[in-house]
């Protein structure tokens, strides 16, 4: 980083204007120190909490070729094959066999109105859902909530550690992992079922979801400068929604947006769809 | 003594009011008023795509504060940024979203728009939320967090299922800078490229 940066940033003549002028120096100065490590000494909002990205950012590309190749196109044609009411079904019937794990979990976390939600939504789909494939719960407004084992963790109070990428599984981290695993081994459908309907199960909930956020992951694909970036921090804060419950607040999700002096800006001028940015290359170059 | 505490009480009361809260029903009926007028554009029939485009940038130019946006996504790294490269930065910004919503406008196909409540968001802004019921899927919850000033009512951060689109670009782009050494060119190099390539496809 060039030490130019600093020639941007003058003091401005009086107290004020010497302590603003000494802080952005002092801005400067740490950005260059950290600009060989490409680290940055971060805010706790702010930090990336990504120690493993190098190997991050492989398993990434690589999960990411995996699904390209394999799942995408198999989730679009189960997407195009069957019809949205039949793919709801398999949603619902889904969701309802992880009932006693949720039921589980929000028994653990002490969400007792969350447990009785969830053993109500278990009781009323099985029976008069025929077997979970009608969410007939949702029409008297209890919902599906997703809870596991990590989420559990997380409102007993453990932190989620590092940012992790699994082969396979994508974004996650220590403590949602191991949640993960002890969801799978203490589900009771698991337990009582055979392997190959295990497998089958599996497939399916892979399948499902992966249908289900098609469009949401192509959309932020494509408008993506870095896509490893943009799903980490997405994950995160969705993470963080699931723990709360979907409850309203926390720093990450009303951050503080300050009012910026409209004197400070410079004009945006007019956009021309037809002309290309000056500066910019051919596109396709 | 009593009468004393009474009006006490009721300066105390005067006193801890926020200073120029976004006002509730304002905030819920701007976000209202604009999603009838972005759908009004989309049912237009004699409308070419550009033309929708064109009329949908002056909806969005007015409904969201583009500079309040920038400014918090590129967040520490606009002090280190000339003035030049501030001011390109903004330019790219505008534009980069721009394309990123209208493309996701065009294949808008039969959604339902409709706001469903209000609640505070930070110290005086209102997060709207509102529900988009699509033909092919579950049904989305989209907030949107408006700003009231002087001029109006705008948007300064949607938030999906959860997700601050503001937050998640603000981690993407200081990624980008890192990545690049601290460098704000190598982000608005990537900028131009992410423009260039939307307008090529």
């Amino acid at each position: 980083m060039s030490l130019n940066r600093i020639d941007a940033i003058r003091p401005q003549p009086g107290t004020a204007g010497r302590v603003k002028g000494m802080a952005a120096a002092l801005i400067a100065l740490s950005l260059a120190a950290c600009a060989s490590t490409g680290q940055m000494a971060e805010s706790p909002a702010e930090d990336m909490n990504d120690p493993l990205e190098p190997i991050n950012r492989v398993i990434f590309s690589v999960n990411d070729a995996v699904d390209t190749v394999i799942l995408t196109p198999i989730a679009t044609t189960y997407k195009f094959v069957t019809p949205d009411p039949i793919e709801n079904n398999v949603t619902n019937f889904l969701r309802n066999l992880r009932s006693p794990v949720i039921i589980a979990n929000q028994l653990l976390q002490g969400d007792w109105h969350g447990a009785e939600v969830a053993a109500t939504r278990f009781f009323l789909n099985s029976t008069v859902g025929l077997g979970g494939i009608v969410d007939i719960a949702a029409y008297n407004k209890l919902y599906f909530e997703p809870e596991g084992f990590g989420q559990t963790l997380a409102v007993w109070g453990v932190g989620e550690g590092p940012y992790l990428v699994l082969p396979l599984l994508g974004p996650s981290n220590p403590r949602d992992a191991a949640g993960l695993a002890v969801d799978i081994l203490s589900d009771p459908v698991w337990m009582v079922s055979t392997e190959a309907q295990n497998w089958g199960r599996s497939a399916a909930e892979v399948i499902d979801v992966r249908a289900r956020t098609l469009d949401v992951t192509e959309d932020m694909k494509r408008n993506s400068l870095d896509y490893y970036a943009t799903v980490r921090s997405a994950y995160r804060q969705l993470r963080a929604a699931r723990i709360r419950d979907g409850a309203a607040d926390a720093a990450t999700q009303i951050p503080e947006i300050p009012d910026y002096s409209t004197a400070e800006m410079p004009e945006i001028p007019d956009y021309e769809p037809e002309s290309e940015p000056e500066s910019g290359p051919a596109p396709g170059s | 003594m009593k009468k004393l505490a009474k009006i006490a009480a009721l300066l105390l009361m005067v006193s801890a009011a926020p200073a120029a809260a976004t006002d509730d029903q304002g905030a819920r009926d701007f976000i209202a008023e604009l999603g009838d007028r972005t759908i009004e554009i989309l049912r237009q029939p004699d409308l070419d795509a550009e033309q929708s485009v064109a009329q949908f940038q002056d909806v969005f130019r007015e409904g969201f504060d583009v500079p309040t946006v920038a400014r918090f996504v590129l967040g520490r790294y606009w002090n280190v940024a000339t003035p030049e490269q501030q001011q390109e930065y903004l330019q790219l910004f505008e534009q980069m979203v721009l394309e990123t919503y209208a493309r996701r406008f065009v294949e808008y196909s039969g959604e339902t728009f409709t706001v469903t409540g209000t609640r505070p968001a930070g110290d005086s802004d209102v997060m709207v939320e509102s529900r988009i019921v699509r033909p092919d899927g579950p049904p989305v919850n989209v907030s949107w967090r408006v700003r009231e000033r002087e001029e109006g009512f705008q948007i300064i951060d949607v938030v999906v299922e959860g997700v601050s689109m503001s937050v998640t670009q603000r981690n993407e782009f200081a990624s980008v800078i890192q990545r690049n050494g601290g460098e704000v060119e190598a982000l608005l190099q990537a900028m131009r490229n992410q423009i260039a390539n939307a307008r090529a496809g």
